[in-house]
């Protein structure tokens, strides 16, 4: 099933990346390419097959002794934002309508 | 006085701690090879002089005092700009982290630092490690060392050119799909992707999480078994999850050579369509001066290895949209000015700040990983990935070593390939160890008869016996002569020790 460039367009607004009119149509001829690509993954049939998510099959959550101990100070948490308060980074209005919060 | 780019990494040891030469010494060598040899190569980003000359001053002030030296005491040393090191920028490659300042240093880098490394710079890359060509790179292109006109490969172009430029003796890159492997292969130098888990990955820009892994690269097998036992010598990394303990010395059975031990060749691959006559030529003379030096070669099969790019292409990217929507313009990176909300703030700034690949693989991963698409494509990614591993431990039953080309051909010229799609195929041999997470290596073989660009080949192991490519690696580097080449228009340019 060929992509949109109506599909295309809302999958650019959920991965929050803006595209003009003529980087849509690029990015749509290169989706529907790329997913010609992947068509073996489709076609196989694993039936039964268990996924493997991770190449260390037998990983356990690695948990560290649960100690107090100095993580990144907060300058250096903050020193790369553009524009922070005290001991936050700052946004624009959430729901639009304001200035910096 | 000779020219430091002529040195092993042992050597260049060796001589600080025997006071023939200093480390500051050293430090300037390099500097003024970087300076004689990086306007046209383009390897570095940045040059961190003064974290180098401060590194070997403190080097031979305790040589000074009669202390012990590291085993790496001097040796010159860039990083891909994907790691972290205090007092550089780490920007991927991509104007959305031009300005980012490393807040802490990658436990990789900050190993090879205390085994006694000079950290000369941070070294070009595809933009966040997206891409075969370093050409995605907003700062620009590097060069490849034998050829200017030529890439150096990637994503670890800027790595491998720069120890193939001799500006460096040793470099760290990242491999999620062949980057360490196939830029080593263009620029004739070896490249170790080790095991996944071997090296720590704290304080790595992630791409893909269950792919990506840290090796380094050098003109010798000797300088990369130096740097492992650097990188891994300290034992498992508390900062990362992933990190595995592993006690072994890389250099002790490096000159045992390979009598009495198997390894196989995967018809299917060494003779598949695509690949160059050279690089066919390469493998079979590779092959024979394995079974010259005692080594039985033997032809395994690898069921479903065909399916490794389609479940890369699939994996890959949706790690990747996952790992880089932290990239948001708040709390680093670039920012659009002026948004009147969060979400067109976040939008503005992914948009500017991301080139054009990093951009196409986020919105592959967002489509693959979107409801109803899941499941015909990221699951059963992860089900061929159980089936290429169980084919590698299948093979690796009956051989020590697996043998293939590193690459379908030698260094293409920029803009050669300019589709997409057509720049992944690049990755047809590398691709299958990330997704099974077993190492591998290339090697140079020397340059090509026809091409005159270097060509090389990969040896593919069990998982955790990284030790043993090595072994096998020398004897390849022993039959071709090939150790400590560094590209003949750089050779000797700056650089007097």
């Amino acid at each position: 099933m060929a992509l949109s460039e109506h599909d295309v367009r809302a999958i650019a607004e959920y991965a929050r990346i803006g595209l003009d009119d003529e980087e849509l149509r690029e990015m749509t001829a290169y989706m529907n390419d790329a997913v010609a690509l992947l068509q073996p993954i489709v076609d196989f049939d694993p039936e039964g097959v268990e996924p493997t998510f991770h190449p260390i099959g037998d990983l356990s959550d690695v948990m560290r002794d649960d100690v107090e101990k100095p993580g990144l100070d907060l300058e250096s948490a903050l020193e790369n934002a553009h524009a922070t308060d005290d001991r936050f980074f700052r946004v624009p209005s959430i729901l639009g309508g304001g200035g910096l919060s | 006085m000779s020219c430091f780019d002529a040195l092993s990494a042992a050597e260049i040891a060796r001589g600080v701690a025997a006071g023939d030469f200093s480390a500051e010494e050293v430090a300037r060598a390099s500097l003024d090879a970087i300076a004689a040899r990086d306007g046209e190569i383009h390897a570095l980003l940045q040059v961190s002089e003064e974290l180098a000359l401060s590194r070997a001053r403190e080097l031979d002030e305790a040589r000074a005092k009669g202390e012990a030296l590291p085993p790496l005491a001097g040796v010159p040393l860039s990083v891909k700009d994907n790691m972290n090191l205090i007092g550089s920028r780490t920007t991927c490659g991509s104007r959305m982290l031009e300005d980012y300042e490393s807040p802490y240093t990658a436990t990789c880098v900050q190993r090879m630092i205390d085994a006694g490394c000079l950290p000369m710079g941070k070294a070009n890359m595809d933009e966040f490690a997206f891409g075969s060509s370093t050409e995605t790179s907003y700062f620009g292109k590097t060069a490849n060392p034998w050829d200017t006109e030529r890439v150096p490969g990637g994503s670890s172009g800027g790595s491998a050119a720069s120890v193939a430029s001799g500006e460096v003796t040793l470099s760290l890159g990242s491999d999620t799909g062949g980057s360490i492997r196939q830029p080593a292969a263009f620029c004739g130098v070896v490249g170790l992707k080790p095991t996944y888990g071997a090296v720590s990955r704290y304080g790595i820009v992630a791409f893909g999480s269950s792919l990506d892994q840290v090796g380094p690269f050098g003109r010798r097998v000797e300088d990369v078994a130096m740097a492992m036992n650097a990188l891994m010598g300290p034992g498992a990394d508390p900062m990362d999850s992933t990190s595995q303990e592993c006690p072994v010395d890389f250099l002790e059975h490096l000159e045992d050579g390979v009598e009495g031990l198997k390894v196989g060749l995967v018809p299917a691959l060494s003779e598949a369509e695509g690949i160059s006559d050279e690089v066919r030529a390469a493998v079979r003379a590779a092959a024979k001066a394995l079974e010259d030096q005692g080594a039985e070669i033997l032809e395994v099969a690898l069921p479903h290895i065909d399916d490794s790019i389609a479940a890369y292409y699939v994996i890959g990217p949706c790690e990747a949209f996952s790992n880089l929507a932290r990239f948001d313009g708040v709390r680093y990176g670039y920012q659009e000015p002026g948004c009147a909300t969060l979400a067109e703030q976040s939008e503005k700034s992914r948009a500017k700040g991301f080139g054009a690949e990093a951009k196409r693989r986020q919105m592959l991963g967002a489509y693959l990983l979107s409801s109803g698409v899941y499941d015909r494509y990221y699951y059963k990614a992860q089900q061929a990935r159980t089936l290429i591993t169980r084919s590698y431990a299948k093979a690796f039953e009956r051989a020590d070593v697996l043998l293939f080309p590193s690459a379908p051909r030698t260094a293409f010229k920029f803009g050669e390939i300019s589709s997409p799609t057509e720049m992944y195929l690049s990755d047809m041999f590398t691709i299958s160890s990330n997704i099974a997470g077993n190492g591998s290596i290339s090697v140079p073989v020397g340059p090509g008869p026809e091409s005159g660009m270097p060509l090389a080949v990969q040896l593919q192991g069990p998982a955790f016996k990284d030790r043993r490519l090595l072994t096998f690696a020398r004897a390849i580097e022993r039959a071709f002569e090939a150790e400590g080449s560094v590209a003949p228009a750089c050779a000797g340019k700056g650089g007097e020790l």
